[in-house]
């Protein structure tokens, strides 16, 4: 059954059913209502019928039935024999079965040649004779019939309206849900630029467009990322698989066990480093997942940079540059993941040696802005230029087209993801010669622990091409 | 001297790998596949070792330690996991596992952190904090180093790498091993920062001295022996 008739039908049900309810009630309360009353009227007459009788025989029996007859004209009175025929009073005929009590029966009144409905009591008398009583149901049931009359029509009213409401919602609803649907199939069909359109009339069904669209091209950068990534991945991976390759076979003909033991422990190096390209994509992977943010923990991010300057301070040392600590007296206390933070700055640092060791300094530091912190590392060497910064970035990309050293760009693709981790952004500049970057992140990313889940201007400077 | 490891792993050939390895060490292993079994075998507490693959099943690696030290059994444990990211080699260690390995891992990497875990395990006399390796005497509480006597002066991560190799004299320690144990940086550098600040320390150690204390060990790292 198609979606837009499911909910028509059950706006109609809905409809139906609610004004079923109110009818009912209606219909309980006057219907019951009446009938209660004429029961009522119908069995007291009877017993001060009875009682007269009683006392007085057929005669005064006879004279108060005039009077009820004056005083009130729907009441009828009279009285039949052993099997039921009329002895004498208001009635022709009387169709009922004989026996004590209240009923609706068919009669005939002595001066009227059609059969009535009436509410009649019959009560048995000492003689085996009936007394009867009975109200014509004249008006009350004419009143019945109207109100059931009326409300059968409210019901067949209802269950147009019903009908009605329910085919607008659905073909509202369904058109809404049609246009989501369609651009889904294109999508699912693999045509990945189409978008829901939106009316701009700010309703949940907008709203969801928008949110669709958003996630649409959200997904879309990520499916050009990746396929960037795979790309450059498996490029990048192919040359040292090759290279491992040409060891082992060169390896299984060496002559000498020297040689041998030379080529496996190549092959090893190799490896080694196979592996930590995998790790860091498997870290950038992690990073943007913001799961690690659970390992978040208070720490002074000074301390951290002494350290780290205390590590590459040799290391720069021997690549012949100067490593000169900048760091500001401020309170540098953050709250984030330590082992990152340290692992993002040691990718920025290495790759500020590795690249820019030739201007002589290499510099680290950390300063407060405001409530954030700025982690920078420059160095004086070749810099990267302003049009190539973002390509940078991105992972497994690296500026020399030689490719004499080894992943520059995957370094910094993971900084970047450390910082977003952290509410933060990665900002590359000019350093007039010489490339700084900086991370710079907020000292609490969780404050209330939502705040900054919220992607960051950061990201969307990185996501938009 | 031979040992009793528990290794829980439910890899064939890692386990068979590890097996023939750790025997030919000397030591004895007993081998379980999956979890639950895993924390059965541990719990009375009687081995030197367990390597604990993480991913297992029936019960994972994380819960058996997790299991393991709630029920206060000290064995030293090393989780060996092919979850290589920084988040969980932290989360590895902060339930309680006393080294974290990533797969796949060299063999000579494996037997250094075990060597180290055994012997932080010996409770060893404290009557003399000195320790001493062939002529070369360190004083962990002034934190003095001196080499027949000659006063050697050292930076203090300098003294933290050399009083770490010193604690394992004799065994390999591994650049990893380092990283983790003097910086507490549980990632991978990836150049040769670690080299660089041994050679250092190796050059303050034997400058005027015929006899080399630390030695390259080639494809697993250094060991410090007289």
């Amino acid at each position: 059954m198609p979606t837009s008739l499911r909910i028509a039908l059950l706006a109609a049900i809905l409809a139906l059913a609610s004004n079923v309810a109110v009818i009912g009630f209606i219909h309980w309360q006057t219907y019951d209502e009446s009938v209660a009353t004429l029961r009522r009227q119908v069995t007291d007459q009877t017993y001060f019928l009875a009682d007269i009788y009683q006392e007085g025989g057929l005669d005064a029996l006879q004279s108060a039935m005039d009077d009820v007859d004056a005083d009130d004209p729907q009441a009828k009175a009279g009285v039949l024999d052993r099997r039921g025929r009329p002895q004498f009073g208001d009635f022709a005929v009387v169709q009922t079965d004989l026996s004590e009590g209240y009923r609706s029966a068919i009669v005939r009144l002595q001066d009227e040649g059609v059969s009535r409905e009436a509410a009649v009591y019959l009560h048995r008398m000492r003689t085996g004779q009936w007394l009867i009583s009975a109200r014509i149901a004249g008006e009350g049931l004419a009143l019945r019939q109207t109100l059931q009359r009326s409300l059968w029509i409210g019901l067949a009213l209802a269950l147009l309206l019903g009908l009605a409401c329910g085919i607008i919602v659905a073909r509202y609803v369904g058109r809404s849900v049609r246009a989501v649907a369609t651009v889904a199939d294109r999508i699912g069909s693999g045509d990945f630029r189409q978008r829901v359109p939106v009316h701009g009339t700010r309703d949940p069904f907008d709203a969801l467009a928008r949110q669709i669209n958003a996630m649409l091209d959200r997904i879309n950068t990520l499916m050009d990322e990746l396929s960037i990534l795979t790309d450059a991945l498996a490029h990048d991976l192919r040359s040292p698989v090759g290279r491992i390759r040409a060891a082992a076979d060169a390896a299984l003909t060496a002559p000498t066990a020297e040689r041998r033991e030379q080529l496996l422990a190549g092959i090893i190096q190799q490896a080694d480093s196979l592996m930590r390209i995998l790790t860091t994509i498997l870290e950038i992977g992690r990073s943007e997942a913001l799961t690690s943010r659970k390992q978040f923990a208070w720490f002074d991010a000074g301390e951290l940079v002494d350290e780290l300057a205390e590590m590459y301070e040799p290391v720069a040392d021997d690549a012949g540059a100067h490593l000169v600590l900048r760091r500001a007296r401020a309170n540098l206390k953050v709250n984030g993941h330590r082992q990152l933070l340290a692992q993002a700055l040691s990718n920025l640092i290495e790759n500020a040696i590795k690249y820019g060791a030739s201007g002589g300094e290499i510099g680290l530091g950390a300063a407060r802005k405001g409530d954030r912190l700025a982690l920078t590392v420059t160095d004086r060497g070749p810099g990267i230029p302003e049009h190539n910064r973002d390509e940078a970035r991105r992972r497994f990309r690296r500026l020399d087209t030689s490719r004499s050293l080894e992943g520059a760009g995957l370094g910094l693709a993971l900084a970047e993801a450390i910082a977003h981790l952290h509410g933060g952004e990665l900002l590359l500049g000019d350093c007039a010669p010489g490339l700084s970057a900086t991370i710079e992140i907020p000292a609490d990313p969780q404050p209330q622990g939502k705040a900054a889940l919220a992607p960051g201007r950061g990201e969307e400077q990185v996501h938009s091409k | 001297m031979g040992r009793k490891i528990l290794l829980v792993e439910d890899d064939r050939e890692t386990a068979a790998y590890l097996m023939r390895g750790l025997g030919e060490e000397g030591h004895s292993v007993e081998h379980v596949t999956d979890g639950r079994e895993g924390l059965f075998r541990a719990s009375d507490g009687s081995y030197d070792l367990i390597i604990l693959d993480r991913m297992l099943p029936l019960l994972d690696g994380l819960a058996v330690l997790r299991a393991l030290r709630a029920a206060e059994i000290a064995t030293p444990v090393l989780i060996l996991s092919a979850l290589a990211s920084v988040g969980d080699r932290i989360e590895g260690l902060e339930c309680g596992s006393d080294d974290y390995l990533v797969k796949p891992f060299s063999f000579a990497e494996l037997t250094a952190r075990a060597n180290a875990l055994f012997r932080r395990n010996e409770s060893r006399p404290t009557a003399d904090p000195k320790i001493t390796v062939a002529d070369l005497e360190i004083d962990p509480l002034s934190r003095t180093v001196r080499r027949s006597g000659k006063k050697i002066d050292l930076k203090p991560r300098e003294y933290l790498l050399l009083e770490y190799f010193a604690r394992n004299e004799g065994k390999i320690v591994t650049r990893t091993m380092l990283l983790e144990k003097v910086w507490d940086y549980h990632f991978d550098p990836g150049t040769n920062v670690i080299d660089v600040h041994v050679s250092r320390l190796r050059r303050k150690l034997e400058e005027g001295f015929e006899r080399p204390l630390l030695h390259t060990v080639r494809g697993a790292g250094y060991r410090l022996e007289g």
